[in-house]
């Protein structure tokens, strides 16, 4: 098991050192420079003005340079710039250039600067995720039990009409994105229209403080997304082991239903949605980007949105990295997980 | 401010006949007198009728109030390129002039002006008994070094160096030797080269806050020093700003009775679609829009906001430009493919479609009938046929014109409208809408694109702001050594009759160019919950933060 999980970990840094070499390549392609440059500077800059900006800031040194810099297993640039000024990548501010340290790199602690935000990017992601955090937690709260429940009932009974109804409620749920589920429920719910004017149509006001009326739209609209495919997993295997022998022997000693249900079918039906749902972290991951602009919710998928539409390079990495680390995460305690439900199932 | 018993501006009395004779429009004339330092009261008593009274003397002290609005990053105020931004930094950084609804020039850290009878010499007489919040006093010094700022044109961005032209040395790019002089302790004294009838008007313009001695715009949000009432206690770019009265500064305006009502202002970000500025209304989540735009305007009076217009010379510019490369050709430098696109599009559908007919309609010329010295020079005529011909002659048939606009109501659109109506001519155009959070990255850039002016009191300032060769907002790539000669010669004709001849050539040269589509002139809406009170739409979207508060 360890050695798995050692595995597991040494999987998760190569990935990420994939894909935020991708991703530092990307923003460093030259056309974003220069538009970076013309945010920090100015919009008018002449094409002169680009390049020594790019220069004094260490833009222009070669690409695996920049991103050892940025790793911090190379020391970050000292560079004299062409006005005579001397601009270090490890002194902030207003800091000695001769007190700064070394390396300062992700590896250092140091997740570098955002140009949209004009803050350091460390703390601007973690301010943002927490605030992701708690809006998928209401999410998990309110999609894992409604998911479970819809699935278990209409997976007890194969055919009949309340596994019909729910089937159908929960393909629909999963068949309507956000962006359309979400409009969708201002328009009735926070609006006049229709005479419901139940919710709020904005959750603004929720990063700060939270309450039903301002937060039940948002969680709803990724929960419902997730719900109706959980569901239908929960069903699939619920129905099957309804069909099971052992199910059958237990109806023939004339154990009540209700316990058949509870007792020895939910168990062992239970193994594949748990899978599933711990594979929903990363598709929530997805849906807060939708959602969180649209009910203007300044969390994490907000902040990769403008940092991708910046080119706010750092910033970018950082998510990145966050990214990589939740998937691979979820996906780590799901095959754990696997074990301890299933008996049948070893990990080497 | 000049007192009554000083003689009148002589200009001014000519100003005077010429309201009366209905050559100048009432906001016209309030604005041009009061620049030439004729007090307010005096204008209005020029015109035989009384000043009005301030609306918000009902409101009440304390509170606070929360107002939808983009939150920008703040930088050097020389180099704002958003009024948006002047909403957070006026909290501490305040203007010299202040610019009103009525066209009026009240002062604000000038307590007078003077000007000369040519506009050659300005004499500006600084407020006493104005503090920074650091404790240190208002002087004339300070007035003079932001002058010597704005004349700066080395640093990048700069815009008030267009607006102060003026008085700037072009082998330098600094101000003139001489041209600024500090005669006392709270007299500046302006010497001009050749007469210049805009500058009052520039220094109340949002990029001309005044900045302290050791100004720094790295750290201005922790070092907050300025002469104003508030200070910032938080701005995160995107997200939100929040002004606080600073309760250890006496505020010069306290004793004059200027207001500064509430204790506490917070801007908070909706994004750039104005349906999530409804939904944070309904929400009741804010009180104030800083603008609604196009069908909102409605929608915002239907869920009982109260709605504040002014007409105003703010508009959009839809505009080729000449400089622009593609594929290693200017495709707009053919002057014929200009006023080819011109001719396709009818000014009256853009208005319609672009702006729901909530303004009047314009003739590409970037000067109107609410500036002074604007002469009626017609329009390119509407011939689609004849635009496609020309286009052909240029040989651009084929040409495939991206039209890039912002990702917005309104300007997006007034673009599609303007797409829509060039395709029907025959034209080949493509069509990119570019979010709000970049498209300002490169907007003088692209080479066919949309762009919203705003209204500027004087005839010859937009014109002198947007298409003089060389100007940092010069979007259009415009250069004619013809134009720019003409300007300079209108700049130095005070009186609107005499400018008028030149602004015809002015004009006619914007029309025959075919220098830019600017369909429109809009007015401009703000909605507010009942309850405040000095929230009103400013025509040039100035600021005026301290007259806001709390109904009494």
């Amino acid at each position: 098991m360890g050695l798995f999980i050692l595995r597991r970990i040494g999987i998760m840094i190569l990935t990420a050192l994939c894909l935020t070499f991708i991703v530092f390549w990307l923003t460093n392609l030259f056309p974003n420079l220069e538009k970076l440059a013309k945010t920090q500077g100015n919009f008018r800059m002449s094409d002169e003005a680009v390049l020594t900006y790019l220069g004094n800031n260490g833009y222009l040194q070669p690409l695996p340079v920049k991103y050892g810099q940025w790793l911090g297993v190379l020391p970050g640039y000292v560079i004299e710039g062409s006005d005579g000024q001397i601009r270090a990548r490890c002194a902030s501010g207003n800091e000695d250039i001769a007190d700064a340290p070394t390396f300062c790199g992700i590896l250092q602690g140091n997740w570098g600067y955002s140009t949209v935000f004009r803050e350091d990017a460390g703390s601007i992601i973690a301010t943002r995720l927490g605030l992701t955090g708690k809006l998928m937690f209401w999410v998990m709260l309110l999609m894992v039990p409604g998911a479970l429940i819809i699935g278990v009932l209409a997976g007890m009974n194969e055919g009949s009409r309340t596994d019909r109804s729910l089937s159908t409620v929960s393909i629909l749920s999963t068949a309507t994105p956000e962006y359309v589920s979400g409009v969708v429920f201002i328009s009735v719910f926070a609006t006049a229209t229709f005479g419901m004017q139940w919710f709020k149509g904005t959750a603004t006001a929720a990063m700060d403080d939270a309450n039903f009326e301002n937060f039940f739209l948002p969680v709803l609209t990724i929960a419902l997304y997730g719900m109706g495919y959980i569901a239908r997993m929960t069903r699939a295997s619920m129905t099957e082991v309804m069909t099971a022998q052992y199910i059958r022997t237990a109806r023939l000693k004339g154990v009540a239903f209700s316990q058949i249900v509870l007792r020895h079918a939910l168990r062992n039906a239970l193994i594949a949605p748990f899978t599933v749902i711990m594979l929903q972290f990363p598709f929530l991951l997805n849906g807060v980007v939708i959602v969180e602009t649209l009910f203007n919710y300044k969390g994490f998928g907000w902040t990769l949105v403008q940092a991708a539409s910046n080119n706010d390079i750092e910033l970018l990495l950082g998510v990145s990295i966050v990214s990589v680390f939740v998937v691979l995460t979820t996906q780590l305690i799901s095959d754990i997980g696997y074990v301890f439900l299933n008996p049948r199932i070893r990990i080497a | 401010m000049t007192t009554q018993d000083q003689p009148i501006h002589p200009i001014a009395l000519q100003y005077a006949r010429d309201e009366k004779a209905g050559k100048l429009s009432r906001r016209e004339f309030i604005a041009r007198t009061t620049a030439l330092g004729v007090t307010v009261p005096a204008a209005y008593g020029l015109l035989g009728l009384a000043a009005p009274t301030a609306a918000n003397a009902q409101a009440q002290q304390g509170g606070s109030v929360r107002m939808q609005m983009e939150v920008r990053a703040v930088k050097d105020p020389r180099a704002f390129d958003w009024p948006q931004i002047t909403y957070v930094t006026a909290g501490w950084l305040e203007y010299l002039v202040e610019y009103n609804n009525d066209g009026s020039f009240q002062p604000m850290l000038l307590e007078s002006w003077e000007v000369n009878d040519n506009a050659t010499v300005y004499i500006l007489n600084v407020r006493q008994g104005v503090t920074w919040n650091d404790g240190t006093p208002f002087t004339a010094e300070d007035v003079a070094r932001n002058i010597t700022g704005w004349c700066d044109t080395t640093v990048e961005g700069n815009s008030m160096a267009a607006r102060f032209s003026a008085i700037i040395d072009t082998e330098t790019g600094q101000a003139l030797e001489g041209a600024i002089e500090v005669v006392d302790e709270y007299t500046v004294q302006l010497n001009l080269p050749a007469p210049d009838i805009t500058l009052i008007a520039g220094m109340s313009d949002y990029p001309a806050a005044i900045t302290p001695a050791d100004f720094n715009a790295d750290t201005m949000l922790e070092n907050p020093v300025g002469t104003g009432p508030y200070l910032p206690e938080t701005v995160d770019v995107g997200i939100r700003a929040t002004l606080v009265r600073n309760e250890n500064h006496d505020w010069w305006g306290y004793a004059a009775g200027k207001g500064a009502y509430l204790d506490r202002i917070e801007y908070i970000d909706y994004g750039t679609d104005p349906s999530a500025w409804v939904a944070a209304a309904a929400a009741d989540e804010v009180d104030i829009i800083y603008e609604t735009v196009g069908d909102f305007v409605d929608i915002f009076n239907s869920i009982g906001f109260i709605e504040s217009s002014v007409a105003s010379s703010s508009t959009v510019v839809i505009r080729p430009n000449q400089r622009a490369e593609i594929d290693g050709m200017r495709p707009y430098a053919d002057k014929r493919v200009r006023q080819a696109i011109a001719m396709a599009v009818d000014n009256a559908v853009c208005l319609e479609l672009g702006y729901a007919s909530r303004g009047e309609v314009a003739r590409n010329q970037h000067v109107g009938p609410m500036h002074p010295a604007w002469a009626d020079v017609p329009a390119l005529p509407h011939d689609p046929a004849r635009a496609l011909e020309l286009l052909q002659e240029a040989g651009m048939a084929d040409f495939e014109m991206d039209l890039v606009s912002i990702d917005d109501d309104w300007r997006k659109n007034t673009t599609d409208a303007v797409a829509a109506q060039l395709r029907d001519a025959g034209f080949n155009v493509k069509r990119t809408i570019i979010p709000g959070a970049t498209f300002w990255n490169d907007w003088t850039e692209y080479p066919f694109s949309s762009t919203d002016w705003n209204h500027r009191p004087i005839d010859t300032q937009t014109l002198g702001l947007a298409y003089r060769s060389g100007e940092a907002w010069n979007e259009s790539g415009f250069a004619n050594a013809e134009f720019d000669a003409l300007l300079a010669e209108a700049n130095a004709i005070p009186d609107a009759d005499n400018r008028r001849v030149v602004m015809r050539r002015l004009q006619e040269i914007m029309t025959d160019e075919g220098v830019t589509l600017q369909p429109y002139w809009r007015t401009i809406y703000r909605h507010a919950k009942p309850g405040f009170v000095g929230w009103d739409m400013n025509i040039a979207y100035l600021p005026h933060i301290y007259k806001i508060g709390i109904a009494a």
